[in-house]
């Protein structure tokens, strides 16, 4: 330890006063680990978004066959007799509006809800971060926004949000913990179904969003639900909330899961990267490490000296990425399809998990060389150059 | 005893098939404060004498003691704590650290020694000081003259205060009156500080500055040098009226 706080002076002197090749190998090992933190944390918030945990009790009821909000109508009636069924809590009808249906990284989801159920069963999950429930109450074409899509997007209670071809007035801003919630704009169901009359008429829903009351019971319910309406008109398909964002996202899914090899792909960049600059640096200056040793440097200080340089090169590189990562997550980027978001999440685990990484490749890519340098005789290092 | 003792010290090594013995069965003793001039030709073993009495390179075969110590015994880490207290190198090309100013390069030996910051500075102070280059202390190599670089490596050689100074062909990089102003200063480091000096050089007039001078050929010691040498020297110390002066 005492070794580390005497060379450190040495190894920042190395770092600063070559400039070029510290650059360079900095900025590639930043753009690597903005790479890998941009792509865990998409990985992140796909894993938030889509893991079914064993105390869910929502259940979102669909159009049979239908996967996207334009295409999924059910009668709003159907609310009632999903009520009816044993184990169910509330269904609440919901009308779905989006301004694009497939995959995008700036979707704008309305919801319509009737005005008791949402401030029943959505309501108290929510923090007013601006305006109030009252504005929204007071406000037929009054929406309340998610945190995220209001900072995508720029708005603030009081402003007017188009989209979709509709537009609402922001009565607030909101946050939640639900993943979902932070992405939509929640209005009024008359307001919604009145504005998106798209060949349907009112009295149409998208989906229900069912709350039973035993998390042991989903599966079932899910079952009699479907079984409830199986010779209707309009045959329902019911799914966990979260095993129907996954289905609905199966397409991003897959898509994550590879970008999540590219993350690691960029980890491997990262520790050539490094490893490259420091066997070229250590090629450089095998004089200069004969010299250390014949000053007095014992050889694991040169050693020491070069995996230092390693690890302070990949810290500071990952530093600069992860940096980068935050500021682009802290733009709140969802990626939504067919009325589902899913955040590209700025969770800290991944900033760490990423910093960690960097440093452990530096001082990886820098042993080898360390070793290397530490057991050539000073005299064959004299001869060399 | 002697400050160094060499028994039938001897180097081999081979390159391809051939065997190569830079040093041969050496017999050799310096005493403190000696300053030694080492002559012969390219290959004779002059370099590989140097390399070993400082513990950089390992004798083959023989005995080598510096100050009573058996140095081929030591290990490698053992050898380079040693040789910080010990040995002062001097390349005949100054092997600066680039990066590092005159300052830095010169604090190097000390950045290892469990010594203060306020001592490191007052011993590097003192070297460059010595070496008559304090001057320039926040300069980079690449800022200075040969006989600048020279005088900042002579003084990072002084700087831990080591008995025994070996300078390489410390001239051979230099004009005529930077290498007459390094040997002077390497006189004065062994005339007033007392150190020990063993000199590798083919420039005869260093001859006139050692207080004596061995020839090495083939390595081995031979009683004279030989008549083209013998030659060179002897007009070099014709013209010995510079040093006087």
């Amino acid at each position: 330890m005492r070794d580390l706080f005497r060379l450190f002076p040495l190894v920042r002197k190395q770092i600063v006063r070559q400039p070029l090749r510290s650059g360079l190998t900095l900025s590639g090992v930043a753009v690597a680990m903005f790479l890998f933190c941009a792509v865990e944390a998409m990985r992140a918030g796909v894993e938030q978004a889509t893991r079914v945990t064993a105390d869910d009790t929502v259940l979102v009821v669909y159009r049979e066959n239908r996967y996207c909000p334009f295409t999924s109508r059910l009668p709003q009636y159907y609310g009632d007799r999903i009520e009816a069924l044993p184990g169910v809590l509330s269904a609440v009808p919901m009308k779905i509006e989006v301004s694009n249906c497939r995959a995008s990284l700036d979707v704008v989801t309305f919801r319509g809800v009737p005005e008791a159920a949402f401030l029943e069963h959505f309501v108290p999950g929510f923090t007013f971060v601006e305006g109030s429930v009252d504005d929204w109450r007071n406000h037929g074409g009054a929406a309340l926004v998610g945190e995220a899509l209001a900072i995508r997007r720029g708005v603030h209670a009081g402003d007017q949000l188009d989209a979709a071809g509709i537009t609402v007035k922001v009565a607030g801003i909101i946050r939640s913990t639900e993943p979902q919630d932070e992405n939509v704009a929640y209005t009024h169901l008359s307001f919604l179904q009145e504005v998106s009359q798209r060949g349907g008429t009112g009295g149409e829903v998208t989906q229900f969003q069912v709350k039973v009351d035993d998390p042991q019971k989903l599966e079932a319910i899910a079952q009699s639900i479907d079984a409830e309406f199986a010779r209707d008109s309009d045959p329902t398909s019911t799914r966990p909330e979260k095993a129907f964002v996954a289905a609905a996202a199966g397409d991003v899914l897959e898509i994550v899961r590879f970008a999540s090899w590219l993350g690691w792909g960029a980890l491997a960049a990262v520790f050539a990267l490094v490893a490259n600059a420091i066997v070229l640096a250590v090629r450089d200056r095998v004089r200069e490490h004969a010299i250390l040793e014949t000053v007095g440097f014992v050889p694991r200080q040169i050693g020491t000296l070069i995996v230092m340089e390693g690890t302070i090169l990949g810290l500071l590189g990952g530093i600069v990425g992860a940096i980068g990562a935050l500021i682009l997550t802290q733009q709140r980027f969802s990626i939504g399809m067919e009325g589902l978001s899913i955040e590209i999440a700025s969770d800290p685990s991944v900033v760490l998990s990423g910093l960690l990484l960097s440093v452990a490749l530096g001082l990886g890519a820098g042993l080898v060389p360390a070793l290397r340098a530490s057991r050539r005789p000073i005299a064959t290092s004299f001869r060399a150059v | 005893m002697s400050l160094i003792e060499c028994r039938q010290l001897t180097k081999k090594y081979t390159r391809g098939d051939n065997e190569i013995i830079p040093l041969d069965e050496l017999d050799l003793s310096i005493e403190a404060g000696a300053f030694l001039a080492l002559m012969g030709p390219s290959g004779s073993g002059k370099t590989t004498l140097l390399n070993l009495i400082a513990g950089i390179d390992r004798p083959t075969a023989g005995e080598l003691r510096v100050e009573g110590t058996d140095i081929a015994r030591l290990s490698r880490s053992k050898l380079a704590r040693w040789r910080s207290t010990h040995i002062g190198y001097i390349f005949q090309l100054y092997h600066l650290v680039p990066v590092l100013t005159a300052y830095e390069n010169v604090e190097l030996p000390l950045l290892i020694q469990p010594i203060s910051r306020k001592e490191r500075h007052a011993r590097v102070a003192q070297a460059l000081e010595l070496a008559g280059i304090a001057d320039r202390h926040d300069h980079y190599p690449r800022q200075l003259s040969g006989g600048q670089e020279q005088r900042v490596a002579i003084a990072r050689s002084l700087v831990t205060d080591p008995p025994i100074l070996l300078a390489d062909e410390p001239t051979g990089d230099l004009d005529r009156a930077s290498s007459k102003a390094i040997l002077e200063l390497l006189l004065r480091l062994n005339t007033e500080l007392g150190k020990t000096l063993i000199i590798v050089t083919h420039d005869p007039t260093t001859t006139h500055y050692a207080k004596e001078t061995l020839h090495l050929e083939k390595g081995r010691l031979v009683s004279e040098a030989p008549p083209a040498l013998a030659a060179e020297v002897k007009s070099a110390g014709d013209g010995r009226g510079e040093r006087d002066a």
